[in-house]
């Protein structure tokens, strides 16, 4: 088209006047890919027209019009077009059209289809070489070659099948040999003294067979040569008195060869034969001292001979001093030296090779060792001179050492080879850290020794008042003065032994700290509820034993406890007891005991049941649990008041204890028949507290059978809110150590206002007693007070000192002395 | 250091007259220290001490084996060592013509005043001929600097090594581990000179090549001899 449009633009007569024409038309020569993945295209120039002419290729893909332009004009030579992988498409076909174009015009070529997967043809193989071989006497040809290279290296994975070819030089017709995909091949058959021509050419795939590489000739040897000449490789003396010299043989010509090795020593003419070909091993000889002199030069040569005719190596020159070599050093031992207050530091000792005799002064040897971690890569080369020993101190602990040695003669010869490796485990050094470690450690401990001796002496009084409490004094502390107005408190200081009044110093001190009331009657007028928790009423019963002194904190529960399981055997029917009989039986031990059998029962039982009964059973109310603390234990202070003047010291336990008798059980003896009926009147006060619990809990019967529990009751909580009370609490177990005091002034109680839930006895002053009232308090405000209960907690702990605990809790009159044990 | 020396321990007057008088300063003067340093002091001792035959061999045998060191650093680098080379020139070292033993068995066999001659022999043998190659070497070569100090140092250390030899020498016949057959046979001085002549015609190579080769020797010799006498020492 091109020409079309441009040939009119030159005159003819014009153009051909200056000789000038637009180029000819090029020809594409061929397209050719190497390796399927990029191909390349050549063409032949037409005529230039006389002007520079520029030449452009440009193709199509088969499924686009588009017309693109050569990407690379260079890589494959002058007038080609090379087309890297990203523009080679082994499923396109290609139409490839090559423009000249000049001033006057262009020309275009044919265009020229090109599907890459066939025109593929690699190049020639390369690097082919030819030896023969001699295997169990049959000569055979052994060629090898290379893939033809690539110009990208990174596709150069190709499978390439080979050809081979070959044929004697003088004659025409080459035989050709199907190698595979190998790149070596094993040519048998051939004729003897012939000189043959080796090519080899290969394929990539179904694609064209590449050219012919370029010939190869090599000479079949046949059996009439003789042997090639050996080469002497190296002479060497151990120990500088004998040495040997190797030789490499070479080609034997196919005959039987043997091998002779001659010398002459300096400056003389005669030749010598080898004087021992055996000791040093096949293709040696070994000059033994005789034959070995020093400071002179040997001239050694090696002659091959078979029956065809002999070779002789070339000379080779020899001066022993100057060849010795010794063998390594021998015994290295590594030795790790651990000397006190210094680093560790490895000692290295080897011994000169058992050939060399340094004794004697003729050889003296050099030692070099060299050392690396096991993981390092560089070695470490020191210098040791003549000696055979050598200390390394710098090397890093905890780190694997290889440590080699090699030695030279001084002045000459050359260096052995490397003993072989020693390995050695530098251990972590300890030494230093581990001390400061063990002095810091030995310093903490020996302060926290001294801190907690320390401690320990100034407390120690309190530490022991703990494992040995103190025995107390009854001590009922701050009857105030309304108490005194009363006149009623009379009765009370006298039963408190405080003789005098008003009560001086000495009566503050005896506080009350413990307030136990016994109420057999209570008992047996009130089904009592304590089944669901006899623990509870198994403390309180502990409680009872230490209660009446007002102290008793340090008193262990579990003296009760073993008393009670004594007789554990009692049945639960003893519960169904008429309650008046045992009161009027007046055998407050009997009951005791009794009561013990049955709450150990409850214990039994309760530990079955659950472990979360050792919790504040007022806020158990609402839980599971039956309401069985409902109150079987009521007295008023003022009973409180009586009873204690009838304080019946009641050795209950077996005695040999004597502490037991120093903190009695009070029993209470009702003698006085008024008392008497004011219990009843409380006891029918109970009874309906009872049946409220009962209404609460009508499925739960069990609880209200033991009509035998006979409960102490501490003093709780004196409220003082509304109506100001005194709480009175089953003794419980260790859990419940809160504390109920009076802040306010002291006040006497003498009337129970109620019974609460869970063994707690609220207690009224004697001015105003609201017992209806108080009576039907519910759990909850009971449980309200525990918690206030529980915010006075911090003030129970450290009544154990008497005098301090006066001083903390001034003010307050009542105090629970299950407070004050801190053990609970 | 040198005077105290001298005080302390008085040389023959004949000995310290040789090692000084050849020697022209300032060369000789730094000779005549090391020298003087070689036979007297010990180094890195306080002071002076009267050295036993085994500090004077172990002393002869370092010096002997620096000069060793030197000729084949002088040979290796200027005459580099090829095998043909070495094989080439049917070189004949002026000393060839001495029958020195070639191998350990016939060192040990040998007397030992024979042995101690043979070393003297040997050092005086090339006495003239190193001198005379160094002029030789200073006026015709072109040689590094390096390469002229080095001759020169040799020829220094060869004069300082044969005063040590014979150092060495007076002791041992002095203690009777030798006997005194040795001065009989110094009448060699003159077969010494005679020798050295042949030596001026060696070409340079060949020169250096037997001078390291008997260089090598002495020490070995040297070597032999001192734990021949001394086996207990560091043999």
């Amino acid at each position: 088209d091109f020409e079309n449009v441009l040939s009119p633009l030159c005159i003819l007569d014009f153009c051909t006047s200056l000789g000038q024409s637009y180029p000819g038309k090029p020809k594409i020569i061929r397209c050719r890919s190497l390796e399927k993945e990029t191909f390349s295209c050549w063409w032949k120039p037409g005529s230039d027209g006389r002007l520079p002419t520029n030449y452009t290729l440009f193709y199509s893909k088969d499924s686009e019009e588009n017309f693109y332009e050569c990407p690379d004009y260079r890589t494959s030579g002058p007038n080609s077009c090379y087309f890297d992988k990203n523009h080679t498409n082994p499923w396109t076909t290609y139409n490839i059209t090559v423009t000249a174009t000049n001033e006057i015009g262009s020309n275009s070529s044919d265009p020229q289809y090109v599907d890459v997967i066939s025109i593929v043809q690699p190049d020639a193989p390369v690097n082919l070489s030819l030896e023969t071989k001699t295997s169990a006497g049959i000569m055979y040809l052994w060629a090898k070659w290379s893939p033809p290279p690539l110009a990208d290296v990174s596709s150069n994975s190709h499978v390439y099948h080979y050809e081979l070819q070959l044929k004697p030089e003088k004659k025409e017709e080459w035989e050709t040999i199907s190698v595979g995909v190998q790149t070596q091949c094993k040519v048998t058959m051939l004729q003897a003294g012939v000189k043959y021509v080796v090519q080899v050419r290969c394929m990539l795939d179904r694609g064209e067979w590449s050219e012919w590489s370029s010939e190869r000739r090599i000479q079949i040897p046949n059996g009439e040569s003789s042997p090639e000449k050996p080469t002497i490789i190296k002479c060497r003396s151990p120990e500088k008195e004998t040495f040997t010299c190797w030789w490499k043989p070479g080609s034997d010509g196919g005959h039987p060869t043997n091998y002779t090795l001659l010398y002459s020593k300096e400056g003389e003419q005669q030749v010598y034969e080898c004087p021992d070909y055996r000791t040093a091993g096949p293709n040696s000889c070994y000059f033994d001292k005789k034959h070995t002199s020093f400071w002179t030069i040997y001239n050694i040569t090696v002659r091959a001979t078979n029956k065809m005719g002999s070779n002789v190596s070339d000379p080779h020159y020899v001066d022993v001093t100057y060849i010795v070599q010794p063998d390594p050093p021998v015994n290295v031992i590594l030795e790790l030296k651990k000397p006190i207050n210094t680093k560790p530091y490895l000692v290295l000792s080897w011994s000169p090779p058992p050939l060399a005799d340094v004794r004697s002064g003729w050889l003296t040897l050099e030692y070099e060792l060299r050392l690396k971690p096991e993981e390092g890569e560089e070695w470490e080369t020191v210098f040791v001179g003549q000696q055979t020993q050598y200390k390394m101190f710098s090397l890093n602990p905890g780190k694997k050492y290889i440590v080699q040695i090699h030695c030279k003669p001084d002045h000459h010869g050359s260096w052995s080879e490397w003993s072989s490796e020693k390995y050695i485990q530098i251990p972590t050094d300890f030494r230093v850290k581990d001390m400061v470690v063990w002095i810091i450690v030995g310093v903490l401990s020996s302060l926290i020794c001294l801190i907690m001796s320390w401690t320990m002496v100034l407390k120690g009084y309190r530490m022991i008042a703990f494992i040995l409490p103190p025995v107390p004094g009854p001590k009922i502390k701050g009857i105030d003065t309304h108490l005194l107005e009363t006149g009623k408190s009379e009765e009370l200081l006298s039963a408190l032994g405080c003789h005098g009044f008003p009560p001086t110093s000495d009566c503050e001190e005896l506080l009350i700290e413990y307030l136990e009331v016994e109420d057999s009657e209570d008992q047996q007028l009130m089904p009592s509820h304590d089944n669901g928790h006899p623990s509870k009423n198994a403390k309180m019963i502990t409680k009872g034993k230490d209660s009446d002194s007002g102290r008793g904190s340090c008193d262990s529960p579990s003296v009760l406890s073993e008393k009670c399981r004594e007789s554990h055997a009692l049945p639960s029917t003893l519960q169904t007891q008429d309650v008046r009989d045992v009161q009027e039986n007046k055998e407050g031990k009997r009951s005791w005991e009794t009561e013990c059998i049955a709450s150990e029962q409850k214990i039994l039982l309760f530990n079955n049941e659950s472990t979360k009964e050792t919790t504040w059973p007022a806020t158990q109310l609402p839980d599971n649990h039956p309401p069985m603390f409902a109150y079987h234990s009521i007295v008023d202070a003022h009973k409180i008041t009586l009873t204690t003047t009838n304080v019946n010291i009641a050795s209950f336990l077996v005695g040999n204890e004597e502490h037991q008798s120093q903190y009695p059980i009070t029993e209470t003896v009702h003698d006085d028949m008024e008392k008497q009926r004011e219990m009843e009147n409380l006891h029918s006060k109970t009874d309906q507290t009872t049946v409220q619990v009962i209404k609460t809990r009508p499925n739960d019967k069990s609880p209200f059978l033991n009509p035998k529990l006979m409960d102490y009751v501490e003093v709780h909580k004196v409220r003082q809110d509304k109506e100001t009370a005194v709480l009175l609490k089953h003794k419980e177990n260790s859990g419940k150590r809160e504390k109920y005091t009076v802040p306010g002034p002291s006040k006497e109680y003498t009337k129970v206002s109620t019974v609460v839930d869970h063994n707690i006895l609220v207690l009224m002053p004697d001015s105003r007693i609201h017992h209806t009232s108080v009576i039907q308090e519910p759990a909850v405000e009971m449980s309200q007070n525990l918690q206030q209960g529980q915010a006075e907690k911090n003030m129970s702990y450290c009544l154990t000192v008497p005098s301090e605990c006066k001083r903390e809790t001034s003010g307050s009159e009542y105090m629970d002395p299950s407070s004050f044990m801190p053990f609970k | 250091m040198l005077p105290i020396a001298v005080l302390v321990y008085p040389l023959p007057v004949s000995l310290t007259r040789a090692a000084l008088t050849p020697l022209p300063p300032p060369a000789g003067a730094a000779a005549a220290l090391a020298l003087l340093w070689l036979l007297i002091c010990a180094p890195g001792d306080a002071g002076c001490r009267l050295l036993t035959v085994a500090d004077l061999f172990d002393r002869v045998i370092r010096h002997s084996g620096r000069i060793h060191s030197l000729a084949t650093a002088l040979y290796e680098k200027h005459f580099p060592p090829r095998d043909n080379e070495l094989g080439k020139s049917a070189r004949k070292c002026h000393t060839s013509g001495m029958l020195t033993p070639n191998g350990k068995e016939y060192a040990q066999k040998i007397p030992r005043e024979e042995l101690t001659h043979l070393i003297l022999k040997l050092l005086q043998a090339w006495k003239e001929p190193l001198s005379h190659f160094n002029q030789h070497i200073e006026h015709y070569q072109e040689l590094p600097d390096d390469s002229l100090s080095k001759a020169k140092q040799i020829s220094n250390m060869v004069h300082e090594l044969k005063t040590g030899v014979e150092k060495v020498t007076e002791k041992m016949q002095s203690m009777g581990i030798i006997s005194n057959s040795l001065n009989g046979m110094a009448s060699s001085e003159a077969t010494g000179l005679s020798i050295s002549n042949e030596a001026n015609m060696m070409s340079d190579s060949d020169f250096i090549h037997c001078f390291r080769r008997d260089s090598n020797k002495v020490q070995s010799y040297l070597k032999i001899l001192k734990c021949r006498i001394m086996p207990e020492n560091s043999c």
